[in-house]
């Protein structure tokens, strides 16, 4: 089983980071960025986008660390980064950022890789969908849903990382699932039902 | 009379989106249940959720384009004030100070600084796995630089799982299925990604990657197919003919799904991550 002590590592690294150690918050950014920059990827749409918000979060946190006292780091972490995504937002760039074609066209679709070359394409095209329906997602729903589907944390979590009661999570994740099935429903060769399936 | 059997009231779209991921508590998950088990409808809703949120779940995990820094100091907090501020001040702090000389306050408490808190505590430390269902004992004692997990997952649309590098957090080794049970004659998709792997081989024997489907010990081996994401992540895998599979009769049964990754930097250090495998009969 994957041994996971996470929690209590982020403490001696946040004590360590707190006094000033550099090389305990470089531990911290190698153990979180993977997550972090996927989150604002998903939120904003672009890799240097995201890539840039990562990096300004880590640099908040670091000149912040000494005010942390009691909350987790990592929630702490990703509170920044969403207020990043928000103020990224508000400057004005494009809602729903469509991905560059080049970038899509690399992309290997769901995780799935096949030595099909049509198989890889209508990979990448599934791929392509999913991202296009959770980037028509409003924010609020959108921050939701990936916290908890890409990110994977517990709703209470996300509720401290949000600063939203757990109802408002419950709500804006199962909405934003609702919507993003209507979605990709739309396109029942990439996305059968299994109603579907049942019938072939 | 006997009374008709009650059926639990229909769950919303929140309670069923939150039964998906265990956040109701017991009373509500068995109401939820229930219902579900004698609602068509319902239970088609809930498998719509369930494939949306695995379809989510399986976009790829990104490697960041590059790699994120601290600068050598902190960034000043504060500005150099122009000399006349500093002029002012000065008096000001001078005026304040005789003022206070001046005064006879009685004894009190001194002020603290308030304390700065995010959010409350309490919050649960998310597994590295996208796995629906908690971990089970691992399919064999690892050795102290094998890191291992093996997800549990009984009638999921998908089927995956993450184990993450105990030395090094940025590399992982991830393995799915596209479903979990398969007729006898099925076609299994699988994926394995090796994120953060030291070499960018496509050969699964430069990667150190076997792939094998195990029951009560035996089991045959895939060869994984490499191909390579944008960002570099070597990923392997492939279309699977169940029916092709040299595996002693009967075939029906519950089988295991297992990726090892012997990390190519001469560490001799291993990733083992497992899910499971129905072939129906």
């Amino acid at each position: 089983m994957f041994p996971s002590n996470s929690l209590n590592d982020d403490r001696d690294l946040v004590g360590r980071a707190r006094r000033g150690d550099r090389e305990a918050f470089t531990q911290l950014i190698v153990q979180y960025q993977v997550p972090l920059y996927n989150m604002a990827l998903r939120m904003v749409g672009k890799p240097d986008d995201a890539a840039d918000i990562a990096q300004e979060a880590f640099l908040r946190a670091w000149e912040k660390i000494r005010t942390l006292r009691e909350a987790p780091f990592k929630s702490w972490l990703f509170q920044i980064a969403a207020n990043l995504c928000y103020d990224h937002f508000r400057r004005g760039r494009r809602y729903g950022v469509m991905p560059d074609e080049e970038i899509t066209s690399n992309v290997v679709g769901l995780g799935i890789a096949t030595p099909d070359p049509q198989e890889r394409a209508e990979a990448n095209e599934r791929t392509r969908l999913v991202r296009d329906c959770i980037q028509a997602l409003d924010h609020d729903m959108r921050i939701a849903i990936v916290l908890r589907d890409v990110n994977g944390m517990a709703y209470e979590e996300i509720a401290a990382v949000l600063r939203v009661p757990l109802g408002t999570v419950k709500s804006r994740i199962a909405r934003a699932r609702a919507q993003v099935q209507e979605q990709l429903q739309r396109h029942p060769d990439f996305f059968p039902t299994t109603e579907d399936a049942h019938a072939e | 009379m006997p009374s008709e059997p009650r059926t639990p009231a229909e769950p919303t779209l929140e309670e069923l989106s939150a039964y998906l991921d265990h956040e109701l508590d017991s009373a509500a998950e068995a109401r939820v249940a229930d219902h579900v088990a004698g609602c068509d409808e319902c239970r088609a809703r809930l498998d719509g959720l369930r494939e949306t949120a695995h379809a989510i779940r399986a976009l790829p995990m990104e490697t960041p384009p590059r790699r994120f820094t601290i600068p050598e100091q902190r960034r000043r907090g504060w500005r150099w004030a122009p000399a006349g501020w500093i002029g002012s001040a000065a008096v000001a702090l001078l005026l304040i100070a005789v003022g206070i000389q001046n005064l006879h306050l009685p004894a009190g408490p001194t002020a603290t600084s308030g304390s700065f808190s995010t959010n409350s505590g309490g919050l649960a430390n998310a597994p590295a796995t996208r796995s629906e269902k908690g971990a089970v004992p691992p399919l064999s004692a690892p050795s102290p630089f094998t890191q291992q997990f093996d997800a549990q997952s009984a009638g999921a649309a998908t089927n995956a799982a993450t184990v993450v590098d105990s030395s090094n957090s940025a590399r992982r080794l991830v393995l799915d299925t596209d479903k979990t049970s398969y007729p006898a004659n099925g076609r299994m998709r699988v994926t394995v990604q090796l994120i953060g792997s030291p070499s960018t081989s496509l050969q699964s024997a430069d990667q150190g990657l076997t792939l094998t489907l195990v029951r009560n010990g035996q089991g045959v081996a895939l060869r994984p197919v490499g191909v390579e994401s944008f960002n570099g992540t070597p990923i392997f895998g492939g279309w699977y003919d169940l029916a092709s599979f040299p595996l002693s009769p009967p075939l029906a049964g519950d089988y295991r799904l297992q990726a090892t990754w012997l990390i190519p930097d001469g560490s001799g250090r291993v990733l083992q991550v497992s899910v499971p495998v129905r072939i129906a009969g």
